[in-house]
This record gives structure tokens, C-alpha cells and sequence, in this order.
């Protein structure tokens, strides 16, 4: 089993963040594994140690998020594959979809996970639109994965309850972090990852071109923004409890119509 | 709007110079710290738990002897690694990091540059993975700052030694499976009086380890005595070339060097939670933070911190490239763990009332930092190691002012005034 996952670099939310005329500031210097990312890794990794097999990471970055490909490798995953993009400004979900599937047309799979989201936009759209691009069956928002007999078995988390969906492999999964606990790579499992195979692949490699993919497959336009509205004060009632409770059963029928 | 943005954790963006390797162990050891031992840390503190899966946990990670050469079970990572993952375990408590420190820098770091090949082989590899845990016995209930007056010796026999004594403020040694002990040679020929090192096992016949109990700090962390009453170490389980001060001392400075790191994370742990605290609490109708008083107060938190983390940063450079010196990490050591008491001090006040309760974790950091400042070199003691250095006289033992009753005679011999 060769399952190929597709990891995204972010800046670590833990790290002082700076929002600059509307967007994350990309400049401070703690960049990370994206958390969804991580999860993706983890389950692949359980993966392949039950049922056999490797694990390929795919990162879409800049030159120094190959430190992200090399976590991803100290982790446990087999090889990377870097598509070197020094200028990701401007670029966006659709880009992603568009410049991982280019890659992932001339490679071999099982299934590719991805996050379901990232935490840099927590957009969530790249993982659906790589698998209408590939073609491939597709189930989001994965908190469970298992094999069997050359099928893939998703518990997914859906609105109103967990669903199981069965997917014929090669396949698509959305990873949510509640899936797992990603591991923690040893001092080992770092020094090792120096010696394992990360394959740098460009844009014209893949027949793509910076200006292409933002003339023709960007859709994203940023009109304007405003900070997070603050949050309204909540209502306090004091007094009799008996006389509280009808003013709020009240409240809550006629003004709230919750009940 | 400047150019670029500044990072209120990490001024000088000292982060940014260290190699691809450190950031990565670093990342290693905060994953680690922040998920596994932050959340049992304010009840480990309270009810004195010292959770014996932490030195396993630690092992699979391959956090204990960093420096240590692969082939003995370490993974000969660099001094600037050990130092961040000082760093990242005493951003929770530093008894977690005065484990971390023991194991690695005053039992690991003695064996792989005093022992035998068959003592490395036999001890290291599980001592990296916890399978065995260690301490190290140097200073006596009557002697600390002075620890070149020791009275435990060590009696030359046939095929061994025996050993007679008592070590005190000994971290680790109620859970150790082996001490590092230092003790005088006695009936020795040419080693007569002499300091030399063993490696003493738990089960020996006379050996004992009692707990010292109601420690006010660092109380997630083992501390206690050794006991030696005839104990027989044989000839196996001696250092064989190292003699004098100049052996525990090596292991001390190894020592000290991670406590500059781990301060500095107490210390930034202790701004971070100040800083948010101000932010949320509101008094007056403002936040704390909208008063003058505690603005400067944050700015010269920051400030510290920034001088620390470059000083940590730079000595961990000096020591990779070899060129370091005891006397930089004397000045290092007493420097960082004076202002990250100061710091911790400050964040308790500016947390109020608030800030007496463990919840909030800043009185427990500095209760830890009273000892941290203490042990390994009082912040006095560095003083006149440096001022030593800087005037060429030693003012360890006092002079012209000698009390008539003082027996036996001051003698200069001290571990810091001893060269190394």
C-alpha cells in the first residue's frame, strides 16, 4: 500500500501572530506542521504499519518549508516530495488542488489523505477539489480509517452524527484532528530523516506555471476586511427565582424563538 | 508600519539563527513538554508526584544524553540541542528539567568522558532509555560551597574500595538505580586524599536512600540522601584517570549550562502568562495592561528575556565549537537564573491575588527558581568565581579577618576556586 499525503506548512498559532492589512502575516519565523496535516500522517503511518506499505508526504512551499517535509519524515513517512514554490502569495485553495493534482497524475496510490482543513485559512476546500481532479471517490471530515480487502472504510464526522462511507481505493480522505494523536518524532526519528529520499519537483516539471495557475486558476479576491466584531454582552436577571424563570422561559419563546 | 513585524516572544529572533536539526529536536521537546507534562504539572507540584513513566516517556523520545555519541545510546546532537530541551521542560517545571539535567549532564556526561569502554557500554544505553536512572553525590550536609572539604571517603581493598559517608540535596537518588559518587582516597599510595569518582550500584551491601521530605520547591522531583556504611565499590566501577575537583566539576558546568537554558524557559513561561493575564483582567474599567506601571513592567520582562535567550544562544555556539569556558557559563548561570527569579517574582505580583494559587502556575515557578538560583553555584558564588577571574585575587575564604576560633584554618581550596 503506498498512501500519498499532502502536508501544509503554517505558522505556528501558539507563536505572537500579526494580522497585516487583512491577511496572516507569514513572517514570523516559527513555521510549523499544520495540525490536520499532522493527523493525516499519523493515520497513514498506522496504516501502513498494519497492512504493510509506505508513506510519501507532498508539500507545496517555499525552500524553508522543507524542515516541515523533514518532520513529516521523522515522523515515520518513507520519502518527500517538495514542489518548490518560493512565492505562495496570491495563491489559493484552488491553486493548491490544481498544482497537487498535477503532481499526483504522474504518481502512483493507494489513497491520498490530506487535512481537512489548514490552520493558516482553516479554508477546507483543497481536499475536495483535488479529488474532483483526480477523479477520485472522496469522503471529508474523516475521525476514524480502516482497510479491507482493497477498500478503504471511513467513519467521517457529518452534522448531525458519525457516518461510515466505504471508498474503492485509489481514494480521498479528509483528515479531522480528532482522529488521533499524531506522534511526537524521537531525536532518532530526526537525525534519520536527514537520510531519507525528498524529490524536488518544480512547477514546469509539472507543466504548470506560476502566472498560469494564478491567471487562470485562482478564484479567490480579497475585496476588504474587518477585525472579529467583539461580542455582545449576555443578559443578567436577577430576583425572584420563580418570577426569573417565566421572564426567561419568555424571553427565550417570544424574542429568541429557540423553544 | 515597519518593514518587518516584531515578535513579542523572541525580540531579537534568536530562533531564527539555530540550524534545522535544533529547531527540530526543540519543536520535539515543546511538543512533548506542552502536551505530556504541562497538564499534570500543577498537581505534581502540590502532592509532591514525580510520575515515574516521565523518565520512560523522555527515553522513547531520546531526550536524556543528547550530546552522548550514538554508539553508547545517545544520538551526539549538539549543545545547543541539549540547551533548548532544557529550555522547553522547565517552560513547565524545573524539577522535570532537574531530572532531565541529573540523568544527562552528572551521570551520562561523567561516564562518557571519565569511564572505561566496558563502563560506557554497560551504563549508557540504559541510562538513555530510562531503563536505569541515575544521581550524583557530591555535596555533604556540611559541605555545599565548599565541597573541596569533603568528608566521605573511599578506602582502598582488595579488588575495590569502600565507602564511607554521607551526600545530601541529592536529586534523583531516592529512585536511582546508580549514584555518581565522589569521595577522598584513603590508604591509597600516591592518591592519598585525592577526590576520585565511582559508579555505585543501588543493591550494594551499606548503600541507602531516603527521601528528604516537605521540600517547598521543586517538589515534582525526587530529592534525598546517600548513605554509604561500608560500602564496597569494586575496581570496575571507578573513574580510573580522573582525580581532584576537576571531575565533578567537569560535570557541573555540563550542569549549569542546561540550567542557563531552563531558566530562561521558566522565565518566558512566567512572562506569558503575565502578559495574558493583564490582558483579560479588568480593574477599574480597563485591563491591567492599559496601566502605565505594567507596561513597563512587560517591557522589561521582554527585555531580560531577550538578553537571555541571545547569551543562552551564544554559549551553546561557544560549546559546540569548543570554545567555551567554565567561567562563561558561571556568568551564564548566575546572570539567567537572577532574572528569571526576578522575573517570576514580578509576573506573582502583577498576577495578584490570582497568583498565589497553583492554577495559575507563576508561584510555582518561583518557588522552583529559589532553588535553581541556589544549587549548582549560588548566585553568589558564580559572583566570586567571576570576580576571581576579573581581579585575580579569591575572596572565597576571608582573609585579615580571620575569627581566632576558626579550626581548621580557612584554606583556599574550594570546587570553584580549584582550576580546571
Amino acid at each position: 500500500m503506498k498512501i500519498s499525503v499532502c502536508i501544509k506548512q503554517v505558522p505556528d498559532v501558539s507563536a505572537p501572530i500579526t494580522i497585516k492589512d487583512g491577511t496572516l502575516s507569514q513572517d514570523s519565523d516559527r513555521m510549523v506542521l499544520d495540525a490536520y496535516s499532522a493527523s493525516a500522517v499519523e493515520e497513514a503511518l498506522v496504516l501502513t504499519g498494519a497492512h504493510g506499505g509506505e508513506v510519501e508526504v507532498v508539500l507545496v512551499g517555499p525552500d524553508k518549508a522543507k524542515e516541515t517535509i523533514r518532520k513529516a519524515l521523522a515522523m515515520g513517512a518513507a520519502s518527500g516530495v517538495h514542489i518548490h514554490v518560493e512565492d505562495m502569495s496570491g495563491l489559493d485553495s484552488a491553486a493548491f488542488a490544481e498544482i497537487l493534482a498535477a503532481w499526483h497524475k504522474q504518481s502512483s496510490y493507494d489513497a491520498v489523505l490530506t487535512g481537512k482543513q489548514s490552520q493558516d485559512t482553516d479554508a477546507g476546500l483543497t481536499g475536495g477539489m483535488l479529488a474532483w481532479k483526480l477523479d477520485l471517490p472522496y469522503c471529508a471530515n474523516a475521525v476514524g480509517l480502516t482497510y479491507e480487502g482493497g477498500k478503504f472504510l471511513v467513519k467521517r464526522q457529518g452534522d448531525t452524527g458519525q457516518e461510515m462511507v466505504e471508498l474503492e481505493s485509489p481514494c480521498l480522505v479528509t483528515c479531522s484532528n480528532d482522529m488521533n494523536d499524531p506522534r511526537i518524532p524521537s531525536l532518532k526519528g530526526i537525525m534519520q530523516s536527514k537520510k531519507k529520499p525528498v524529490k524536488t519537483v518544480t512547477l514546469d516539471d509539472l507543466g504548470l506555471s506560476l502566472d498560469g495557475v494564478k491567471g487562470g486558476v485562482v478564484k479567490t479576491e480579497g475585496k476588504g476586511f474587518k477585525d472579529v466584531p467583539g461580542r455582545e454582552p449576555g443578559k443578567k436577571f436577577e430576583g425572584d427565582p420563580a418570577e426569573l424563570v417565566s421572564q426567561l422561559v419568555n424571553l427565550l419563546d417570544n424574542e429568541a424563538k429557540v423553544l | 508600519m515597519a518593514k518587518n513585524s516584531f515578535n513579542t516572544d523572541d525580540a531579537c529572533l534568536f530562533e531564527s539563527m539555530l540550524g534545522e536539526d535544533d529547531r527540530m529536536i526543540m519543536e520535539t521537546a515543546r511538543d512533548y513538554a506542552q502536551s505530556r507534562l504541562e497538564p499534570r504539572a500543577c498537581e505534581a507540584n502540590q502532592d509532591e508526584i514525580f510520575d515515574m513513566n516521565i523518565p520512560k516517556e523522555m527515553g522513547e523520545l531520546n531526550l536524556l544524553g543528547v550530546v552522548v555519541p550514538e554508539e553508547y545510546g545517545g544520538i551526539g546532537a549538539s549543545y545547543t540541542a541539549y540547551g533548548l530541551i532544557a529550555r522547553e521542560i522547565e517552560r513547565v517545571d524545573s524539577a522535570y528539567r532537574s531530572f532531565l539535567s541529573v540523568q544527562s549532564s552528572l551521570v551520562m556526561h561523567p561516564i562518557n568522558v571519565f569511564g572505561t569502554e566496558e563502563q560506557k557500554r554497560k551504563y549508557l544505553p540504559k541510562l538513555a532509555t530510562a531503563e536505569l536512572i541515575g544521581c550524583f553525590g557530591l555535596t555533604e550536609p556540611d559541605h555545599g560551597s565548599d565541597p573541596g572539604s569533603m568528608v566521605t571517603t573511599a578506602t582502598k581493598t582488595n579488588g575495590g574500595w569502600v565507602l564511607n559517608g554521607a551526600k545530601m540535596w541529592i536529586t534523583n537518588s531516592p529512585i536511582a538505580d546508580i549514584a555518581i559518587v565522589w569521595a577522598k582516597a584513603k590508604n591509597a599510595g600516591s592518591d592519598d586524599g585525592k577526590i576520585m569518582g565511582f559508579i555505585v550500584e543501588r543493591d550494594s551491601d551499606g548503600y541507602s536512600a531516603p527521601t528528604t521530605h516537605n521540600k517547598m520547591s521543586l517538589r515534582a522531583s525526587f530529592t534525598g540522601e546517600l548513605i554509604f556504611d561500608d560500602v564496597f565499590v569494586p575496581d570496575a566501577n571507578v573513574f580510573p584517570t580522573v582525580r581532584g575537583l576537576k571531575g565533578p566539576f567537569t560535570c557541573l558546568n555540563s550542569a549549569r549550562y542546561g540550567i542557563v537554558w531552563g531558566s530562561l524557559g521558566a522565565a518566558e513561561n512566567c512572562y506569558h502568562r503575565a502578559r495574558q493575564y493583564v490582558m483579560e483582567r479588568k480593574q477599574f474599567g480597563y485591563p491591567l495592561a492599559a496601566n502605565q506601571l505594567i507596561q513597563t513592567k512587560l517591557a522589561n520582562m521582554l527585555t531580560d528575556i531577550t538578553q537571555m535567550q541571545l547569551l543562552s544562544w551564544r554559549l551553546g555556539n561557544l560549546k559546540d565549537q569548543g570554545q567555551d569556558h567554565p567561567s562563561m557559563t558561571s556568568l551564564a548561570k548566575r546572570n539567567n537564573c537572577g532574572r528569571a527569579l526576578d522575573i517570576a517574582r514580578v509576573a506573582r505580583d502583577m498576577l495578584g491575588g490570582n497568583g498565589i494559587t497553583g492554577e495559575y502556575r507563576v508561584i510555582h515557578h518561583v518557588v522552583n527558581l529559589e532553588s535553581v538560583n541556589t544549587y549548582e553555584g549560588t548566585y553568589d558564588i558564580h559572583g566570586l568565581i567571576l570576580g576571581r577571574d576579573i581581579t585575580g585575587i579569591q575572596a572565597f575564604t576571608p582573609r585579615g579577618n580571620d575569627l581566632p576560633a576558626a579550626k581548621p584554618e580557612p584554606v583556599a581550596q574550594t570546587l570553584e576556586a580549584t582550576e580546571v
